[in-house]
């Protein structure tokens, strides 16, 4: 503790590096698709799962996952829905506009504890998106997994987003792909009613199952327990949490779920862990 | 970019909110460069200008400001209430508390009938409020702040927490160490904690927390002394639209 | 009960400066350093302020408003000013004065440690450490009030870690024991100051610190593990405000939210952090209005948990330092050793049954 003894580095912990907007796209009345390019052909270089925070000066930084695959390169993409300060700033930018990228953070999916098995993903709302980097890893990895089987619900029908990769992954005969809104409209031909009645239908070698589930905190509850009753081992079941979240580095404390901050140990997590966590569903 | 079309309107009010805006000084004309402003005045107008902005303040207290409140909000895309009247019913609100011919007479004297009023309300009774700058008078950063966000497209980021959270960064003198009470617990922050940082306490005049405990506070001010009605008047001298489950307390 | 505090300051090295002397000492270090010691403020209270004048210094004072870490964790921080047209920032310097803590009491710099641990740990914060670089520390000892239990956490009123001085008062003046070399150095440098060497002369007198927490300081984690659903949190919280003041006013406590903050030209601004606090109501509110500690109970429950268990399991010490802050403070009156012994009880009580 003498005078001399601390020498610090300089490291940018909170600073972003301006980035480009190379495509917009709009997914929904609510969420749109941004393609990002980091300066210099700088590779984000992450894991499915992982997530970045974005900001545009004056309006602050948000939490986006990223939702692309890290081997579609050299860009990568965010989906995002408008909810309030930074995401409406978002939505109002267009090609070739520049915000401001921190990360790759969090931990990321573990790919390993999913290959050479069947793979089931399920997904609610928006948490298709944090999913999509995992499902486009493995299908771009397609025969490094069994099967590979997809189960999507959303509130309504124009909810519904990456339409032309539901389009694609309905006709490819190497994914199973389920799909149900909670309320239908007059065109909606498909099922209807909660995600949770989509799976006791699926037919699942259980012990050889892993599962990826990312969606609004109340679906988790239900979603666990319809795996329960597959007979899925709660260790083959991985799911993304969200917080609040304001540094992504561990030290604004708003991330923490009992001891665990969100930002470094998550956001994904092993089902038997959060089970330990009396916060975290 | 075309500047925002902005206006203020004026109803029941002290005037202080008015005092204060004119204190802007040297942001004010910083501010006429970055908006117009269309309308000031106080009487209905017929020529049915579009506002990108209104500032409202003061409170709602005749038929006749239903009426013109009613007309601002259809003509402007966003409303903000200007000052604890237009928030919070604020003082002027007190009179609800007592009886209304004996107010009117008080007020008004034998002119009484030429005066129809109706119960004291907070803008937000009659009419959506987007966003609101609490205070009494109205706290000048929080009406800098909201304005720049504005006029900037992002949505005002507004606190809902104590003033003894800016007290306590800040490092004030607590004002319950030199023996007085303080409503600066369950009052929400935004003021920069002016009134502690002058050696007095908060009397709550920007309204209380979203999730003020109320019993906690009665209980608070009790142990500084207050008796049970005094501890009620305070809290409610510029909330007497929020906490209405004091209502009757005597 | 009580053994001897004094035994790790009787093997050290000492000089007598009378009053007159230290405050001359003050002067001298002013010289050399940028000086904070604690002053008089307000009223009855007192606080850590850069010193202009030695005079202004109080030696003895039951403790400052804040702790130390406004001086490393300001309040309110540029984290880098911005200009949204060209989309450019840059970062405030953060200059690395010298700079020497005078008058500093056992806990505070133990809270001060336990600070460190936390912005070193993982993505180490250069804010932070920047500020740290370049400090010293001397210690003076206190008398407890009736809100002090650090003794009760494990930290004695004589703990040196730390300190390069530490200053023990007799009626006359100090005794002021040279806890390392930049200490030794200092006190050569000044060359006043009587050197002492046998003690007989100066009895110590041992300050008399009740042992006010029911149970050993070593088992408070396992109680915490215990105690989550307690009802103990629930009967708090009828009481609590919810005012943030006891995260404020913490030494260990370190959280902050981030906003960004434009000028009246609409072009320029800065990103900003501050002090935030798991009490608060915005703190776990996600999009949606979900607020994962909604109820007071369970944000009282969380700011013990950190103090007792969380960070306390990963640093391997308690982050509590038992400075009575929170408690002093609290408008509500909520005492934290009466949380905690309330814990113990209930814990207590959860052994018994198990045994019948
Ligand atoms: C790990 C992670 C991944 C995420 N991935 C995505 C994604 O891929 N796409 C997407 O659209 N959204 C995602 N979110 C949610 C997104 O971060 C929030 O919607 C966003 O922070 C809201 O910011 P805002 O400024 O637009 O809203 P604000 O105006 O700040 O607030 C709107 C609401 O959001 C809450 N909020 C504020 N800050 C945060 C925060 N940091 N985290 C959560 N809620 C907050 C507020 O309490 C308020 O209720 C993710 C969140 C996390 C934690
Ligand atoms: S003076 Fe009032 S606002 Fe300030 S800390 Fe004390 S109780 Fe809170
Ligand atoms: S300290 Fe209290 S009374 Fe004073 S301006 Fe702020 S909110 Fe109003
Ligand atoms: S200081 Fe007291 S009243 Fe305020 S939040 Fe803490 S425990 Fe509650
Ligand atoms: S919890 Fe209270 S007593 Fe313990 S260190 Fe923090 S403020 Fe001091
Ligand atoms: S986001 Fe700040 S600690 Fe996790």
């Amino acid at each position: 503790m003498e005078v001399e003894t601390i020498v610090t580095e300089k490291k940018e912990l909170y600073t972003p590096t301006i980035s480009e907007i190379v495509a917009v796209e709009t997914l929904t009345e609510t969420e749109k698709l941004f393609e990002i390019a980091l300066p210099g052909g700088e590779m984000l270089n992450h894991k499915p799962g992982q997530f970045v925070e974005v900001s545009i000066f004056g309006f602050g930084e948000a939490p986006i996952s990223i939702c692309s695959s890290p081997t579609d390169l050299p860009t990568f993409k965010l989906t995002v829905r408008r909810v309030g300060r930074l995401t409406a700033g978002m939505h109002r930018l267009k090609e070739g506009d520049r915000l401001g990228i921190r990360g790759p953070f969090g931990n990321g999916f573990d790919v390993e504890a999913f290959k050479g098995r069947d793979v089931l993903f399920v997904a609610g709302g928006i948490g298709l998106a944090p999913l999509k980097s995992l499902i486009d890893y493995t299908l771009a990895k397609r025969d490094e997994f069994r099967r590979v089987i997809i189960v999507y619900g959303t509130k309504n029908p124009a909810e519904i987003l990456f339409k032309q990769d539901i389009e694609i992954w309905q006709q490819d005969r190497d994914i199973e792909f389920h799909m149900t809104v909670d309320r239908a409209d007059a065109g909606w031909q498909g099922n209807t009613g909660v995600i949770t009645t989509l799976i006791p239908g699926l037919n699942l070698d259980a012990p050889e199952t892993a599962v990826a589930v990312v969606g609004p905190p109340v679906m988790y509850k239900f979603v666990l327990m319809s795996l329960k009753s597959k007979r899925i081992p709660d260790e083959n079941i991985f799911m993304s949490l969200e917080r609040r979240m304001k540094c992504g580095v561990g030290k604004c404390g708003h991330c923490q779920i009992n001891s665990v901050y969100v930002c470094q140990c998550g956001p994904v997590f092993n089902y038997p862990f959060v089970r330990s966590l009396e916060e975290a569903i | 970019m075309s500047k925002p079309k902005v206006a203020f309107f004026d109803f029941a009010s002290c005037e202080g909110c008015q005092l204060n805006k004119l204190n802007l000084e040297n942001s004010l004309l910083s501010i006429l460069e970055l908006v117009d402003i269309v309308e000031f005045r106080e009487a209905m107008d017929d020529r049915a200008d579009e506002y990108d902005i209104a500032f409202v303040e003061g409170s709602i207290s005749t038929p006749t400001c239903v009426e013109r409140i009613h007309d601002i909000r259809r003509r402007s895309k966003i409303l903000v209430a200007l000052g604890a009247c237009a928030v919070q019913g604020g003082i002027n609100a007190l009179r609800n508390s007592q009886p209304a011919e004996w107010v009117k007479e008080v007020v008004y004297g034998d002119d009484k009938y030429l005066f129809p009023s109706i119960p004291v309300q907070p803008v937000s009774a009659v009419v959506k409020v987007d966003y609101e700058v609490r205070g009494c008078p109205m706290s000048t950063p929080e009406f800098l702040h909201i304005l720049k966000s504005l006029i900037l497209g992002r949505k005002p980021e507004i606190f809902d927490h104590a003033v003894c959270v800016e007290c306590k960064s800040s490092e004030n003198e607590c004002v319950l160490e030199t023996g007085m009470f303080c409503l600066g617990p369950v009052t929400r922050a935004g003021c920069g904690a002016v009134c502690p940082e002058n050696g007095q306490y908060c009397s709550g005049c920007r309204g209380y927390v979203s999730n003020i405990n109320t019993d906690g506070a009665l209980e608070m001010l009790a142990e500084n002394g207050l008796s049970r009605l005094e501890a009620v008047k305070r809290l409610r001298l510029f909330c007497s639209s929020e906490l209405v489950e004091l209502d009757g307390v005597k | 009960m009580n053994q001897n505090n004094f035994t790790s300051l009787r093997q050290l090295k000492k000089v007598f400066f009378d009053e007159r002397t230290t405050r001359g000492f003050i002067s001298f270090l002013s010289d050399r350093a940028k000086v904070i010691a604690p002053c008089k403020k307000g009223e009855n209270s007192y606080s850590f302020e850069y010193i202009q004048n030695p005079d202004e210094v109080v030696f003895d004072y039951p403790r400052t408003i804040q702790p130390l870490k406004k001086f490393f964790l300001p309040p309110r921080e540029t984290l880098f000013n911005f200009n949204t047209r060209e989309n450019s920032f840059s970062e405030p310097d953060i200059e690395s004065e010298d700079r020497i803590f005078f008058g500093v009491h056992a806990y505070e710099l133990q809270g001060l440690l336990r600070l460190d641990h936390c912005f070193e740990e993982g993505h180490p914060e250069y804010n932070y450490l920047r500020r740290r670089e370049n400090t010293l520390f001397i210690g003076i000892s206190y008398t407890p009030d009736d809100w002090h239990f650090s003794r009760s956490v494990g930290i004695e009123i004589e703990k040196l870690e730390g300190f390069c001085l530490y200053f023990e008062p007799l009626d006359s003046g100090f005794l002021v024991f040279i806890v390392n070399e930049a200490g030794k150095n200092l006190v050569e440098l000044f060359g006043k100051g009587a050197e002492i060497d046998n003690d007989e002369n100066f009895a110590l007198v041992e300050k008399n610190f009740r042992v006010k927490i029911k149970f050993h300081h070593n088992r408070l984690p396992q109680v915490f593990e215990n105690v989550y659903y307690s009802k103990v949190w629930e009967e708090i919280s009828r009481k609590c405000l919810g005012c943030g003041t006891c995260n404020l006013l913490c030494p260990t406590c370190y959280c902050f939210d981030v906003r960004d903050e434009i000028e009246l030209d609409a072009t320029t601004g800065k990103r900003e952090r501050f002090w935030d606090g798991c009490m608060l109501n915005s703190f776990a509110l996600v999009a949606g209005g979900e607020n994962f500690r909604d109820p007071l109970s369970s944000r009282t429950r969380h700011r013990l948990h950190r103090k007792f268990k969380y960070l306390a399991d990963s640093a391997g010490d308690l982050f509590c330092v038992g400075c009575g802050r929170c408690s002093k403070y609290c408008p509500a009156k909520i005492n934290i050793i009466d949380i905690i012994n309330d814990l113990i009880g209930d814990f207590a009580g959860q052994q018994k049954r198990v045994l019948i």
